[in-house]
C-alpha cells in the first residue's frame, strides 16, 4: 500500500489541482558564490543548468565530489521563504537557498517519482533536497531546523530549453 | 570527476600594488568577476596558500566592494612565512583558494560612535570600517593609528588624515600615547575596538575591562596561547564518518591529535579565534574554549584547536 499513490479520485486530484510558476531563477558558477539572480536559464537535457556549478561535466558545486545523476536542476517553495518568516522570524531571500528556481504553487514534496513541465522543459523529479550546514554557513542564518522536509526538489531534466521568469509549471500526465 | 570535495572559494590573484615600506596589496576576484561570498567591515579571510600554509588576513576593501577582497601584507622576514610567499612568490594569475570572510562589525548594530586604536599595519581592519561608515554616514568614528614613523597604506589614508578622522601618533617623536584617553569615557552607543601587536592589544584590554563586552572589540596579530587546564585528561575521539578512533593525551589539543592521526583538518589562528577549524560534533561533552562560537553554534560545533572534552569519549562529525 506504502509503494505508491492510490488510483482513482485521489490520484486525480493530485494531478489536476495544482498549476504553478516560476518566480525567481539563480544559478552560480562555482561553490560558495552568491547566486545571481536571472530572468532566463538553459537547461541542458542529461546534463543541467548552462553555466551552474552542479552541471554534469563542470563539478564545481560544493557536493560535486558526491556526484549525482538526478541533481541537473533544483528547485525550491516560495511559500516556504514566507512561512520561514511568519513562523521562525528569519528573513531568507529566493538567492539565499542556493536552489536554482523558486516556485508558487507547486506541491514540490509531492512531486516524487513524477514528471512535469517547467516552462518547455520537462522534467522529472527524482528526490527531495535535504537541509545542509553548508547552507547556514554560507548564509550565516539557522535555518538547518526549520528546513527539514521543505528544503526543495532535485529533478533530472528529460527535455531541456530555456525557462523565463514567470513560466507555467504543470503537471505532465 | 572531482573526488576531492571543494572546500575554498576559488579566486585568482588581480592586482598587486606596493603600499610602503614592505607592504603590499593583494586583489583577489573570481576568475570570472563573479560576485564573491559578502563580508562585514572588518571582517578577515584565510588564505591557502600555493605552498600549503593557511594565513589569515584582513579584508581592507569594504563591503559593497563585492567583487574583490582586498588585503595588506607587510613582509615580515622573521616572521611564520605566510607574508614572505605572498610578497616572494604570488604574481597575478595565482589562483589562491580562500575561507568564506569570518568576523567583522555588525553593521545594523545601534552604534553611534567608534573609536578604534590600531597599531600599524593594524589598520587594515579599521579601513574596511572607515569607508563603510564614510559611505553610508551611519556613526562617527575617529582612529587613532599608532605608529614607530611610518604611516603604513599612506596613499589610503592620507585624505582621511586631511579630514581629521585618523590622528597618528607617531611613537618616535612622542611615546605612547595614553589609550585611556584615547578610547575615553565612552558610553552605552560606542564601541572601542583595537588592532595591534600584542603589548597594545593587552593594554587596549586592561583599560576597557569596565566596558559592556559587547561594546569592545580586539583583534590580536597573533592568538594568544591557548589556555589548558593542568587537569586535563586524555580521551578518545570517534569519527563519525570514517569510524575511526583518535586518542587524544592530557594537554593535548584535538586539532595536533586528528593531525598525527592523518586526519586533515584547515586550521590557521590555532587559539580559537579565527574560526579556521570548526568541526561538527554529535555526541560526548565538549568544553569550549573558542572566543566565536555563540551558545547556538556551541551545541552543534566546536573549534579542535582549543576544545577539550568533559567525558572520556567524544563523537565528531568526521
Amino acid at each position: 500500500m506504502l509503494d505508491t499513490i492510490s488510483t482513482g479520485p485521489a490520484q486525480g486530484a493530485a494531478q489536476l489541482g495544482w498549476t504553478g510558476v516560476v518566480r525567481f531563477l539563480h544559478l552560480a558558477p562555482r561553490a560558495f558564490l552568491p547566486m545571481r539572480a536571472a530572468e532566463s536559464i538553459n537547461l541542458v537535457a542529461g546534463r543541467g543548468i548552462e553555466g551552474d556549478r552542479y552541471m554534469i561535466g563542470n563539478e564545481e558545486g560544493f557536493y560535486s565530489h558526491k556526484p549525482e545523476e538526478g541533481r541537473q536542476v533544483t528547485l525550491f517553495e516560495l511559500e516556504t521563504l514566507v512561512a520561514l518568516k511568519r513562523d521562525a522570524g528569519i528573513v531568507l531571500g529566493p538567492e539565499e537557498h542556493r536552489r536554482n528556481v523558486t516556485v508558487e504553487g507547486v506541491p514540490l514534496n509531492h512531486l516524487v517519482g513524477r514528471r512535469f513541465w517547467l516552462g518547455e522543459t520537462l522534467l522529472e523529479a527524482t528526490r527531495l533536497s535535504v537541509p545542509c550546514r553548508h547552507i547556514e554557513e554560507i548564509t550565516g542564518k539557522a535555518i538547518f531546523d526549520p528546513l527539514i522536509n521543505r528544503s526543495g526538489l532535485n529533478c533530472r531534466i528529460l527535455q531541456g530549453g530555456i525557462v523565463k521568469v514567470g513560466d507555467t509549471v504543470r503537471n505532465a500526465a | 570527476m572531482k573526488a576531492r570535495p571543494i572546500t575554498t572559494v576559488k579566486t585568482v590573484v588581480t592586482g598587486i600594488e606596493a603600499a610602503g615600506a614592505g607592504i603590499k596589496l593583494f586583489t583577489l576576484a573570481d576568475p570570472d568577476a563573479w560576485e564573491l561570498p559578502p563580508f562585514k567591515p572588518g571582517a578577515h579571510i584565510d588564505l591557502h596558500l600555493p605552498n600549503g600554509l593557511v594565513r589569515t588576513y584582513s579584508l581592507c576593501n569594504e563591503p559593497a566592494d563585492n567583487s574583490r577582497y582586498v588585503i595588506a601584507v607587510k613582509r615580515e622576514a622573521d616572521g611564520r612565512g605566510g607574508s614572505r610567499a605572498l610578497h616572494d612568490e604570488i604574481d597575478i594569475g595565482t589562483v589562491i583558494g580562500v575561507s568564506l570572510p569570518r568576523g567583522g562589525l555588525d553593521p545594523d548594530a545601534r552604534i553611534a560612535r567608534y573609536v578604534f586604536v590600531a597599531g600599524g599595519i593594524g589598520v587594515t581592519p579599521f579601513l574596511s570600517m572607515a569607508r563603510h561608515l564614510e559611505r553610508t554616514g551611519q556613526a562617527d568614528y575617529k582612529l587613532h593609528l599608532i605608529v614607530r614613523e611610518e604611516v603604513p597604506l599612506a596613499d589610503h589614508l592620507g585624505a582621511l588624515i586631511e579630514q581629521g578622522r585618523i590622528v597618528v601618533h607617531r611613537t618616535s617623536r612622542t611615546g605612547r600615547p595614553d589609550l585611556a584617553a584615547l578610547v575615553g569615557e565612552g558610553g552605552g552607543d560606542t564601541l572601542v575596538a583595537c588592532c595591534g601587536p600584542e603589548g597594545m592589544a593587552d593594554d587596549f584590554e586592561r583599560v576597557t575591562a569596565a566596558w559592556p563586552a559587547a561594546h569592545v572589540h580586539i583583534e590580536r596579530f597573533v592568538a594568544p596561547p591557548p589556555v589548558i587546564d593542568p587537569d586535563a585528561k586524555p580521551f578518545t575521539l570517534s569519527l563519525a564518518r570514517s569510524g575511526a578512533e583518535i586518542q587524544v593525551r592530557a594537554g593535548q589539543t584535538m586539532l595536533a591529535a586528528l593531525q598525527e592521526g592523518g586526519i586533515e583538518i584547515a586550521a590557521s589562528c590555532c587559539g580559537g579565534i579565527c574560526g579556521a577549524c570548526k568541526v561538527g560534533w554529535i555526541e560526548g561533552k565538549p568544553v569550549h574554549r573558542d572566543r566565536i562560537l555563540s551558545p547556538y553554534e556551541r551545541e552543534r560545533y566546536l573549534m579542535v584547536c582549543v576544545a577539550g572534552s568533559d567525558a572520556e569519549r567524544l563523537v565528531l562529525d568526521l
